[in-house]
């Protein structure tokens, strides 16, 4: 055998310290991009709300006052923001599977569903039913989500299609459930004029709430963030998480190596699932979301905005609580927005730009990262 | 340059940077009319982006492009095409739903006459000794058919400068030996400037009239091709005297030199076992064509098995089919006797089967990863005690594979991305190495890599050969398989063609396997 020419593996100091300066320089350009994109909403905003005749300066004070300032908001806050951050957690597991779900509001409402079946209906101590119905909503959404993940790997049905137009028969199958008292309808003396509503949850079977210097909030939150710690490290550090993002990052390796993309593929997106539908039972027995009684319409959005979560906090668990309670924070500072006398359309848009103005900085990182990366491989070829 | 004449093109001080890289670092270049210019370089010396620089695919950071005395500005290949440049790409971009005639006519403007541009490339064909059918499907040709309709398609804009890319790295040799009797044609009777861009340093020797040699982004030496001789090139090239086997075969320096460079190989022991058996191996694409059909061959213990042809005759399905990552419609894969499922994950992987795939990028690795990550890719319980990955464990591991397998790299943290192809080569190598695996296959593993790359991976697979591993290489570098094989099978339409030991070597009969020619087997 001949000596083997090894190419010199040492660094120059120089070249460490050019490595540690462009760490700097992706932490500080980070910051910048989401300082620069903010303020361009908020002037934006601010110029669109002046235009109109209203105050600028009020319309980000209600905000304010209405997600975090006045008595008992943020507790308010949190209880949004605990469901978003479980959908988000959801859609960050199947993302990083390479697999495409976007049916969250309806994987949700199953959730929701199942879980008020079982609530409703379970006798039992208090606690047991409570940790039942939230099995029952994680066995929904997976249900819902595992349906789009069988077309996809059985049938060749790309679940981008398929999860999104599940969304909507599930809100027609909730519908049905609320008609028929053998399903999800509340007996006829219980339901006042009332037409679609279910029975509402036993005072027992309730999540506990919490009351902090004057906020009340559901313990929810403490679960959701629990959750999202464990979803960072599973993905990092076990063997499943490793399986996992191998697979969404080169799928042909990933079989060669092992890894299935039938089993880790349907896995992964039977868990997504499975977040949306208990983040719909805890919306249901937490006590933010209407009288812990299902309705139609019960989702109300929270399935979709969590996929926004998961996007702007690009994937990562940790960085999706942040993300999740800003978010959580435009939906109640808009509770007080109409008392601005700001036209109800202007301010929409006034959310919609800063909504924007937290999507941009993501896809901008992200676009770059590709960039070097693709410069990178140019480089060497 | 030793005889000055009217140049076609000339590139004075062409200066181009990708980033921290210099690519071309003021290179002067005349192309005269009447005369074959070989630009001889390793990979990653420069040729390539000097040549794009010529047909406006690179806009250079400083220099000019003279055509007839005048500096001109080529903003486009189109561009340059009506500035009478034109360039056959090592890569065809040819379509392949289309006709031979079809395509050599797309990129026509005003109105198509069929007739016409058939009956053009028909006298084309014929002028230059290409014989080729002009209502064939591009999509049913060969690869060196292939090539022709490029080399129509482009002479046919009658241009006064052709650049050839590497354009013998799909073809048989008898093919490239018509490609260079055309080429002759092309400058000896019509005065047209010819550059070939090679890396091997024979066939720049046998076609060319002047040879640049390109280093680092730079010219290191101009030579007449008649004063010129292989060795010296050779050490121009790589900056160093070239004396291994390995290196010369890598630098093309003549089949027959690589062939015979040793007759003491050791002839492998006939009793060993056969350790990678394919039964009558069948399979078929999603489209119903047959891609490798009722293939036999086993490869033993200790010894390396070249499989042999031209490119697009079922190596890359067999690659995949022993990657676990396509399925078989008849037949059986054992290792030890033992049957292997195919296509179930990681089968092939679990029953000791190590691979170098051909596109590492596609099923070697993941870019995304770090470098330690990659090389746990199959095996991650070794890192992981009770599921969960012990990061110490992980990264010291990795830094003791990569300092047995000279990875440069910043660390075991970094993205695989930031490595170079032949280091990213290494950490698949590693990988599957550190497995200890029943057989290796390596399909165009020195695929894109150079010399000193070249050299490392030639020698990790005498290496794992000599420990006892089989060792199947597939490639369609000819002077690969004669320099590292004990055994030649030459695959052709997705079955082996014929068998060769290194004793009985024939080059003839292989070149004619390799064309898919029906040969039998000679006479004992």
């Amino acid at each position: 055998m001949t000596d083997i020419v090894a190419q010199p593996a040492e660094n120059s100091p120089d070249e460490i310290l050019a490595a540690t300066r462009g760490r700097h320089l992706v932490i500080g350009e980070v910051v910048g991009l989401y300082v620069l994109s903010i303020a361009a909403a908020l002037v934006l905003a601010g110029l669109l709300v002046a235009v109109t005749g209203g105050s600028a300066a009020d319309v980000f004070n209600a905000l304010l006052d209405g997600s975090v300032r006045n008595p008992g908001r943020w507790g308010l806050t949190l209880g949004a923001a605990a469901p978003l951050l479980l959908v988000a957690l959801g859609t960050i597991v199947n993302s990083r599977a390479g697999l495409v779900n976007i049916g969250q509001e309806g994987q949700l409402l199953i959730g929701a569903a199942f879980a008020t079946y079982v609530g409703v209906r379970l006798p039992g101590p208090g606690p047991i039913v409570v940790v039942a119905l939230c099995g029952a909503g994680i066995i929904g959404g997976a249900l819902w989500a595992g349906i789009a993940g069988g077309l996809r790997y059985w049938r060749g049905v790309p679940e981008v299609l398929s999860t999104l137009l599940m969304v909507i028969i599930a809100a027609q199958a909730v519908g049905y459930g609320l008609k028929n008292e053998g399903l999800l309808l509340s007996a006829a003396g219980n339901r006042a004029n009332r037409n679609q509503v279910s029975e509402q949850l036993a005072s027992d079977t309730r999540i506990p709430r919490l009351t902090w210097f004057g906020n009340e909030f559901p313990t929810t939150v403490f679960l959701a963030i629990a959750l999202a710690a464990l979803v960072a490290f599973a993905l990092a550090r076990t063997i499943p998480g490793f399986r996992l993002r191998m697979l969404g990052q080169n799928p042909r390796t990933a079989q060669r190596a092992g890894v299935g993309a039938t089993r880790y593929g349907m896995g992964s997106m039977l868990i997504s699932g499975g977040f949306a539908g208990l983040a719909g039972a805890t919306m249901l027995a937490g006590g933010d979301f209407g009288n812990y009684q299902l309705v139609p319409g019960f989702s109300t959005n929270i399935g979709w905005t969590g996929l926004l979560v998961a996007l702007v906090a690009r994937e990562r668990a940790v960085a999706a609580i942040a993300v999740a309670f800003t978010f959580a924070g435009l939906r109640t500072g808009s509770g007080f927005l109409a008392a601005t006398g700001v036209e109800r359309k202007i301010t929409d848009v006034v959310q919609a730009l800063l909504v924007l103005a937290l999507l941009i900085p993501p896809a901008v990182l992200y676009i770059r990262e590709r960039r070097r990366a693709l410069n990178a491989a140019k480089e060497r070829v | 340059m030793q005889t000055p004449g009217p140049a076609a093109v000339e590139l004075v001080d062409i200066t181009k940077r990708f980033g921290r890289v210099v690519a071309c670092d003021g290179v002067d270049l005349a192309l005269q009319r009447g005369r074959i210019h070989g630009i001889l370089g390793e990979n990653g010396a420069g040729k390539s982006t000097l040549m794009k620089v010529l047909i406006g695919l690179v806009h250079p950071d400083r220099g000019e492009v003279i055509i007839d005395g005048q500096s001109v500005t080529i903003t486009d290949p189109i561009d340059a095409a009506g500035k009478g440049i034109g360039m056959v790409h090592q890569h065809f971009s040819v379509v392949d739903a289309l006709t031979v005639w079809e395509n050599i006519a797309l990129g026509d403007v005003g109105r198509l006459d069929p007739a016409a541009v058939r009956d053009r490339v028909g006298d084309l064909s014929r002028h230059y000794g290409l014989a080729i059918e002009p209502d064939a499907r591009v999509g049913d040709l060969p690869a060196g058919m292939r090539q022709r309709v490029e080399i129509l398609k482009c002479l046919r804009r009658d241009p006064h400068v052709v650049v050839f890319d590497e354009p013998t790295s799909v073809l048989t040799p008898a093919e490239s030996e018509q490609l260079f009797d055309a080429l002759r044609r092309v400058v000896d009777e019509e005065g047209r400037a010819v550059a070939l861009v090679s890396h091997k340093l024979e066939e720049i020797r046998h076609a060319t009239d002047t040879i640049t040699i390109m280093r680092q982004g730079s010219v290191v030496e101009r030579i007449a091709t008649a004063d010129s001789d292989a060795a010296s090139l050779a050490r121009a090239m790589v900056g160093r005297w070239v004396s291994l086997r390995t290196e010369r075969a890598a630098l093309g320096l003549g089949i027959e030199e690589a062939a015979t460079v040793d007759d003491d190989v050791d002839d492998e022991p006939a009793d060993a076992r056969d350790v990678l058996e394919l039964v009558g191996v069948s399979a078929r694409g999603g489209d119903g064509r047959v891609l490798l059909d009722d293939l036999s061959f086993e490869v033993r213990a200790g010894e390396i098995l070249g499989v042999a042809g031209v490119e697009g005759n079922g190596q890359r399905e067999l690659g995949d089919l022993l990657s676990s990552l396509a399925p078989i419609s008849a037949g059986e894969v054992r290792v030890d006797g033992r049957p292997v499922r195919c296509g179930v994950a990681g089968a092939m992987s679990r029953a000791g089967i190590a691979v170098v795939p051909e596109d590492r990028h596609d099923s070697g690795c993941v870019l995304e990863m770090t470098v330690a990550e990659n090389l746990f890719l199959a095996e991650p319980e070794r890192i992981a005690p009770r599921g969960v990955i012990d990061r110490r464990r992980m990264n010291d591991a990795a830094i003791e594979l990569i300092e047995r397998f000279a990875i440069s790299c910043e660390g075991p943290d970094s993205p695989l991305w930031s490595l170079s192809g032949g280091n990213q080569q290494r950490v698949v190598l590693a990988r599957e190495l550190s497995h200890e695996p029943k057989v290796l296959i390596a399909a165009q593993p020195t695929r894109g890599l150079d010399v000193g790359a070249i050299e490392y991976m030639s020698d990790q697979l005498r290496l794992a050969a000599e420990t006892g591993v089989a060792v199947l290489l597939i490639s369609t570098e000819l002077e690969e398989i004669l320099d590292l094989a004990d055994r030649i099978v030459v695959l052709s339409r997705g079955r082996v063609a014929g068998e060769m030991t290194r004793r009985d070597l024939d080059l003839e009969r292989l070149g004619l396997l390799m064309g898919g020619a029906d040969v039998s087997e000679p006479a004992p």
